[in-house]
């Protein structure tokens, strides 16, 4: 696999250890050390402008949705400062015009949800005294940090679930783009469902967008067509819940408690908090502390499965559980024996899989189907 | 008895047509005042900040540049075939292809710059031509309309770069839209961060408008656009020149997708038009097929995007943003077809 910049596992596991002191994560850099010269200057809370720059709309009760909460949480925490927001943020050169009109209206931080690469890039490299944020990012600069989940966790942990509410043993998934977030969330889940089912598959749809209720509602129809009778994806919104729901299957979704689209196809979802890393963020950056730093905020800190939904039966959950426990006091489900979709070891017996390589998996596992070419 | 009627006029007179043109943007505007008034905000404040981010800084300036580029490539291309009274659709699927093919060159074919930007260029135009040959051929021998069969190819082509932008050159670190490697090769600058797409795009406008206005090829292209079958038999060769001018339109629109993939982007990927090949129909009509017209079309439609986003970031949600751009075009529509009206005294006849 290509590692565009090798992580230091210590990195990890030194906010392993910090996990206790809630989100304060290692000042060891993930991925290398911070290289600015120093933190930004402070800036007085009624001078401060902080921005964000949303892939889907604010309404899309998803990931936009549970970002702009962050958002908010910010407001609450410093309800003097000034927070501006864009929705719908394209991937093409209108997103570098939109960051670059956040830093001319005056902003001190810029945050990305998500993955603008280079289009973020240009801008922060050109405004150095603004602190930038890409959220799943891997390519810190001086004036840019990089957060996300580790979302593989509660992946696995809704696919024990997942694994044992299935009938047929076929799971479908709604990707987004074969990227990382999509082959460790596909790989996570079927580790989870093969566990309580070694004969369990995941059958892989790319819909090109992470907001497209129609082509996700298209793909989760296909999918179900299939024999597939449990849906997972990484959609910002419930399209494939609501298809679920119609057809008597079941649905584990991302980013917030939407069971309401679907209370009998609803399993669990992989909701995700970011407003105290927000908020102590932003306090950094006030306070004239801010460097870049790559944070993954673990499981069960910004992170986690959702409350089951109301159609899991009981012992379902708790062997779910059993296996949320085991993983929060240390224990890692990415050990090999892991074969790749092609039949290849490509981890060995015993050898367990670094959170780098979690975060940048690009391969599939053997049972995954839809996203190796 | 007396009467009034409206009579139409063949083609605008300049002076009322720019006199209708101004009425029209400014009463779009105030329409867009009233309403973003309504919704809580202070248009003057928000107007002011769209023209002092658009204009008052030399970033303003260099963005609406790099935006600006694009958007006279696909506008001349469309331009270009309704000369001849063909509609392309299609500059969007030939603006994709000319950056898949520009990404393509610069990616798999080693050598010095000098050797693989001309390369690229020269791809991305035969691209672009390429693309539109089909319904060119089907259109010049057997009737075939253009719009559909041009429209329908832009799903090919978009769905072309989708796949191997998300497949075989895909670049696997991790970017969440799946793009290709950044390309080593690139369009230099020619001014901060605008790259020399933008003087070339202008100079092709000028070439354009003077071998419209100056040549007999430009003089029979006009003919057998506006009359086909009389310039048929006055001996021009329409099906040629149909041929030629619709594969030079795809061709123009090729070589704007070079641009913005090595000039602006800098990596191949799914949403590399941005909708500017549909922008580019609007920027031809709204110029009235000139040349020249497209250059201070598109520039009226580069500083109404960009103000869009300057008026995203000041609270305004995506929809208001694009109900005030459509508003503007709307009005600059109507202001242009009643240009064309002149209100005349009739007398009524004696049966």
């Amino acid at each position: 696999m290509t590692l565009i910049r090798p992580l230091s596992r210590r990195g990890f596991l030194n906010m392993g250890a910090a996990a206790g002191l809630g989100l304060m994560l290692p000042r060891t850099g993930l991925i290398q050390p911070a290289r600015a010269a120093g933190p930004l200057p402070a800036v007085a809370e009624e001078e401060a402008v902080i921005a964000w720059g949303y892939v889907g709309p604010t309404a899309d009760e998803g990931w936009t949705w549970a970002h702009d909460q962050g958002r908010q949480a910010v407001q609450n925490a410093y309800p003097k400062l000034k927070t501006i927001y864009v929705e719908s943020v394209p991937y093409s050169a209108d997103a570098s015009r939109i960051y670059r009109q956040f830093v001319s209206e005056g902003a001190h931080m810029v945050f990305a949800n998500s993955n603008y690469g280079d289009f973020l890039y240009d801008v922060a490299a050109r405004a150095p005294e603004v602190a930038f944020f890409e959220c799943d990012g891997r390519s810190p600069m001086d004036n840019l940090g990089t957060y996300y989940v580790q979302h593989w966790y509660p992946s696995y942990v809704t696919g024990v679930a997942a694994g044992l509410l299935s009938k047929t043993g076929k799971l479908g998934y709604v990707a987004s783009f074969p990227v990382p977030s999509v082959y460790s969330g596909t790989n996570a889940f079927l580790m989870g469902a093969r566990s309580v089912n070694p004969s369990a598959t995941v059958q892989t749809i790319v819909i090109n967008s992470w907001f497209d209720p129609q082509a996700a509602a298209q793909a989760g129809t296909a999918l179900i067509d299939n024999g597939c009778d449990l849906l997972f994806g990484i959609m910002d919104e419930a399209a494939y819940l609501q298809v679920a729901e119609q057809r008597g299957a079941k649905a584990v979704m991302w980013n917030t408690d939407i069971r309401r689209y679907g209370p009998n196809a609803y399993v669990s979802s992989i909701v995700v908090d970011f407003g105290a890393y927000y908020v102590e963020q932003v306090r950094r950056r006030l306070a004239g502390e801010w460097t870049p730093s790559q944070d993954i905020l673990p499981m069960g800190q910004g992170v986690d499965r959702d409350a089951w939904g109301q159609s899991v039966p009981a012992e379902v959950a708790a062997q779910a559980d059993a296996a949320r426990d085991k993983i929060l006091s240390g224990w890692s489900p990415f050990t090999g024996e892991i074969k790749d979709s092609k039949g290849n070891i490509r981890i060995a017996a015993g050898q367990t899989m670094t959170e780098t390589e979690l975060y940048n998996w690009d391969w599939s596992i053997e049972g995954v189907s839809g996203l190796d070419s | 008895m007396m009467g009034w009627r409206l009579q139409r006029l063949p083609s605008a007179k300049p002076r009322l047509a720019f006199l209708a043109r101004a009425v029209s943007v400014i009463l779009a505007l105030l329409v867009a005042g009233l309403v973003t008034a309504a919704a809580g905000f202070h248009p003057f404040d928000l107007g002011a900040e769209v023209v002092s981010s658009s204009f008052g800084s030399r970033f303003g300036i260099e963005d609406l540049g790099l935006l600006l580029t694009p958007l006279i490539y696909t506008g001349l291309a469309v331009a270009v075939g309704l000369r001849i009274g063909a509609w392309n659709i299609g500059a969007e699927g030939q603006f994709n292809i000319g950056a898949f093919c520009a990404a393509g060159v610069a990616l798999f074919v080693p050598g010095p710059v000098w050797m693989v930007l001309p390369l690229m260029v020269f791809g991305g135009a035969l691209g672009g031509a390429a693309w539109i040959l089909v319904p060119t051929l089907a259109r010049a021998y057997a009737d075939v309309s253009e719009l559909i069969t041009t429209l329908l190819l832009n799903f090919v082509a978009l769905l072309l770069v989708y796949y191997v932008a998300t497949g075989p050159w895909l670049d696997p670190s991790g970017h969440a839209l799946a793009t290709t490697a950044r390309l080593p090769v690139a369009i230099p600058e020619f001014w901060g961060i605008v790259h020399w797409g933008f003087p070339v795009a202008v100079a092709m406008a000028m070439a354009l408008a003077i071998l419209f206005a100056l040549t007999r090829w430009g003089y029979e292209i006009r003919i057998s656009g506006s009359n086909p079958g009389a310039a048929r038999y006055a001996g021009i060769p329409v099906r040629r020149h149909l041929i030629t001018v619709m594969l030079m339109s795809g061709a123009i629109a090729g070589l704007g997708g070079v641009m913005e993939v090595a000039g602006t982007v800098g990596r191949l990927q799914g949403g590399i038009s941005n909708n500017y090949g549909y922008l580019g129909i609007m920027v031809a009509v709204l110029a009235r097929a000139a040349p020249l017209g497209v250059l201070a079309s598109a520039l009226l439609m580069a500083v109404i995007l960009n103000g869009g986003i300057i008026l995203q970031t000041q609270g305004l949600t995506t929809n208001t943003v694009l109900a005030v751009t459509g508003l503007i075009l709307l009005f600059s529509a109507i202001g242009d077809e009643l240009a064309h009206y002149r209100v005349i005294r009739t007398t009524a006849q004696r049966a």
